[in-house]
């Protein structure tokens, strides 16, 4: 195989607006906007570009990114670098290009809307917040997508805002020659000129109490239930983010005992598992369970909040402790076998804290966490003030 | 059985073990024997370990078992650090050659197949749906007929003894490829040889896969299920798989029409990126599974039988009568005028270097080593660059007019209010189409004829079927 290197250009606030109630859901449908091409290299030569090195190329975004990633080899890695420097300085696109794309981004939403779980997730985050831009997922709620045909004028102040190099990093990984790299990014990237706009995300007030919502759902599906607690933001230095981390496990993977009880023994349940997924400010620690019975889910939401419950009472047993930190190791490692996923996982950890030694530092913390750290961070974060709970169920039932 | 060894210096290990074998030996009336034969292995337990003692075992190691059961392959797979390889293989061994045969996961398993049918292909995944419904229709009455996973009235029907005659008869020693790559231990290789000597070595019976009849005319099924838009797969059986001489041309007009997931197709730009149709559109050669999850083909679900197919991702139902015409159009387009010069240098070139990325893992590579000795054909992607350097653009246009057509399809549709949908496309009711922004005469005018294209469909080939019916009964 040849070596294939990749370019990400990892961005990392997403940022929304309030403006008449509409939220300006930018982020992703501009990642789109991004393939529109700029007056040296319109969308039809970028194209062409792509596809005369073979590139295999595609973009998302996160709550706290976006990324575009490029795979080629390597003979033809100054040329693409070249073409990404020009996009990310001189994009350009007509109000027809930008009301068209806004369709597609309405068939992505179409074509995402049969899964349950992307809908619960919809209602989750707005039930659970009021004022971050957490509020919507990165896709946003139907009405705002429908709207986006109109912010044209707003799409380009967000790419004079954000796409700068104060708010991106570049990451090149393979078979390459760094100082070689650095002085091709020198050359095509090096005039690129600093912004001035400071993203203000505005704070979540503390949640006062629990929360509910249930969705009927029109099509044939087992029961969802989905427990969340407010959490913490991402950190390689303070433990309460890596403790929350491992208590995912801990509580809800594969050999967890809850795991065992309801999935393999009393078979009520056939999908189990917890996600403390990081953010650049706090998030949600949220267990889902997929539920066989209607009649069963009760039972299995007191099994969810007994198992939270049980790290705030008691401390848990060392040795598991240690086969969750071994699991969280080895699987980092199973997954950097090869040049995109090493890219991948570093687009994700630079777009936290910009430097990939963040990885080891938040290793180094998993280590350091104890028993009694559990037992600490369930009391702070597992409670019923900071809890919502969201059912699916089919409507018909 | 056969052995394929790429030891290097890596820290990790790679397993893949091949089975040539599948659905298409599920006995009749026994849908899903393959299939929940296959997930006992690997998600069953061994006689000496329990399912939930296996993961036990293997949850520090960060490891887990996957497993692909298609039409005639059944592939597990693992991938492993090196301070746990042994240990790992000692439990796999048994997982593959002692299986438990438990009760409790069996009901566990056929719980989980019958709920992949029913929730989550039926419920969960309109797009999905639409190209397996495609698959069985296109391969009625053939031994493709089935859903790799059966039916759910077959898999009901299923007990443990049927699952375990599937595996003594059809896991043989004969029928298995053991692919090894990286840091494993000096000599393993010869251990996996010894080890897997244990099962018969002989060659399992198999049913025949005979070629798939030809479509005589149009064909139109509507599953009708709640939906917010309207998901198509339409396509016809071809007889050109990997290792057929127009192989590498067709490759190239699939890539130029829709590469999978890439915005450089025909049917991408004229659909999604012109017009705001849907999120994109593509087309195909070879059966591709889970493309809504996946950038890159799976490797090892090689067939005897393939279709050219198109996806069209889903519309908004006002648009779908449109979109099915557009599609068609764009097929004809290329049948009738076949590529431009630019578009076959293009495409060529970029078959010619993207074929090096498919091979990114061990995995990956071991997966194209089984499937390119199945075909008969040199490592994929030297047979690739070969093909490609070996076109002209005579040669490639000639190809599509020999395979390719925009007639006799059979089409899928899955969405709501498709009853009236149908009832437009046997009249060919006019499907105008309207837009947000201003748009080039040149789209206007071709809007104008593609409105109005004909779909010949006779009313006895249109069927209408609730979703509640697709995968219920044994076909």
């Amino acid at each position: 195989m040849a070596a294939a290197e990749r370019d990400v250009f990892a961005y990392p606030y997403d940022q929304h607006d309030f403006d008449n109630g509409l939220r300006l859901i930018i982020a992703h449908f501009f990642e789109h906007m991004m393939f529109h091409g700029t007056p040296e290299v319109p969308p039809e030569r970028y194209e062409d570009g792509l596809q005369e090195t073979g590139a295999s190329s595609n973009a998302y975004t996160d709550d706290d990114r976006t990324v575009y990633h490029t795979t080629i080899t390597k003979e033809d890695f100054e040329r693409i670098l070249a073409m990404e420097a020009d996009r990310f300085r001189n994009l350009e696109y007509p109000l027809e290009a930008f009301q068209t794309e806004a369709l597609a981004v309405l068939g992505e939403y179409n074509k995402d809307s049969a899964e349950p779980v992307n809908k619960l997730m919809e209602v989750l985050r707005d039930t659970a917040f009021d004022r971050h831009t957490y509020k919507h997922t990165t896709m946003g709620f139907l009405r705002d997508i429908e709207a986006m045909p109109r912010m044209y004028d707003y799409s380009r102040t967000f790419f004079d805002r954000f796409y700068r190099p104060e708010y991106t990093t570049l990451v090149v990984v393979g078979d390459v020659d760094p100082g070689q790299v650095r002085a091709q990014v020198e050359r095509h990237w090096g005039g690129w000129q600093r912004g001035s706009y400071v993203c203000r995300v505005p704070a979540e007030p503390q949640q006062e109490g629990a929360r509910h919502a249930h969705i009927p759902w029109e099509t044939h599906t087992l029961p969802y239930l989905m427990v969340a607690h407010r959490s913490t933001a991402y950190s390689d230095a303070a433990t309460d983010c890596a403790v929350l981390d491992l208590i995912s496990y801990l509580g809800f993977s594969e050999n967890s005992p809850l795991y065992e009880r309801l999935v393999i023994e009393e078979q009520t349940v056939d999908l189990l598992w917890a996600s403390n997924a990081d953010h650049v400010d706090p998030y949600l620690f949220t267990v889902l369970a997929r539920v066989k019975e209607d009649s069963d889910v009760p039972a299995v939401q007191q099994a969810i909040l007994e198992t939270l419950a049980g790290f705030a009472g008691q401390p848990v047993e060392a040795g598991r402790l240690e086969d969750v930190k071994s699991h969280l190791r080895y699987r980092f490692a199973l997954g950097l076998n090869h040049s995109e996923a090493i890219a991948s996982t570093l687009a994700h950890y630079v777009s936290l804290r910009r430097t990939p030694e963040t990885v080891n530092r938040l290793y180094r913390l998993y280590e350091t966490v104890t028993p009694e750290d559990v037992m600490r961070a369930a009391r702070t974060f597992f409670t019923e003030s900071g809890r919502t709970i969201v059912t699916l169920a089919e409507a018909s039932k | 059985m056969n052995v394929i060894a790429r030891p290097d210096s890596s820290p990790l290990v790679t397993i893949r073990l091949v089975w040539r074998t599948g659905a298409v030996q599920d006995p009749p009336g026994k849908g899903g024997a393959a299939w929940m034969t296959a997930m006992m292995l690997a998600s069953g337990g061994s006689r000496e370990l329990s399912f939930k003692q296996i993961l036990d075992l293997f949850f520090p190691m960060g490891v887990s078992v996957a497993c692909q059961i298609d039409k005639e392959m059944i592939a597990f797979s693992a991938e492993v650090h090196r301070d746990h390889f042994m240990p790992f293989y000692d439990v796999f061994r048994g997982m593959l050659l002692d299986p438990g045969w438990r009760e409790d996961d069996f009901e566990r398993l056929i719980d989980d197949a019958v709920n992949f049918l029913e929730v989550g292909l039926r419920g969960q995944n309109d797009e999905e749906l639409a190209k397996e419904v495609l698959y069985q229709e296109i391969f009625s009455g053939h031994p493709y007929r089935r859903h790799n996973a059966g039916s759910v009235e077959s898999l009901r029907r299923l007990c443990i003894g049927d699952l375990r005659q599937f595996y003594s008869e059809q896991f043989t020693g004969e029928s298995l490829t053991v692919g090894i790559a990286g840091g494993f231990p000096p000599g393993f290789d010869k251990l996996l040889l010894s080890d897997f000597r244990t099962l018969p070595q002989r060659v399992a019976p198999t049913q025949a896969v005979p070629p798939v009849r030809d479509l005589a005319e149009n064909e139109l099924i509507l599953v009708e299920k709640p939906a917010r838009g309207v998901a198509i797969s339409l396509g016809f059986p071809i007889s050109v798989r990997r290792g057929h001489p127009d192989f590498p041309a067709l490759m190239l007009a699939a890539s130029a029409l829709g590469q999978h997931r890439m915005s450089s197709g025909r049917l991408f730009t004229r659909m999604r990126q012109l017009r705001g149709l849907n999120y994109g559109d593509y087309a195909y050669l070879e059966y591709f599974p889970g493309g809504m999850f996946t950038l890159e083909p799976a490797q090892n679900m090689a067939r005897q039988c393939e279709i050219f197919q198109l996806w069209i991702r889903p519309v908004e139902r006002e648009q779908a009568h449109f979109a099915l015409r557009l599609a068609l159009h764009e097929l004809e387009r290329l049948v009738l005028d076949g590529l431009s010069t630019e578009e076959f240098e293009r495409t060529r070139s970029f078959l010619s270097k993207y074929v090096n990325l498919l091979l990114r893992t061990k995995v990956d590579e071991l997966g194209y080593a089984i499937d390119s000795a199945y075909y008969g054909i040199p490592p994929y992607p030297e047979y690739v660059r070969a093909g490609m350097s070996a076109l002209t653009l005579e040669s490639v246009n000639a190809a599509i007019r020999r395979h390719l057509r925009s007639d006799r399809l059979a089409i899928v549709m899955v969405g709501e209010g498709l009853a009236e949908l149908r009832e437009d496309i046997l009249a060919n009711r006019p499907s105008p189409m309207t837009y947000n922004s201003p748009k080039p005469d040149e789209i206007l005018e071709e809007d104008m004829l593609v409105q109005r294209r004909e779909i010949p469909m006779r009313v006895a080939c249109a069927k209408l079927l609730p979703a509640s019916e697709v995968f219920a009964l044994e076909p």
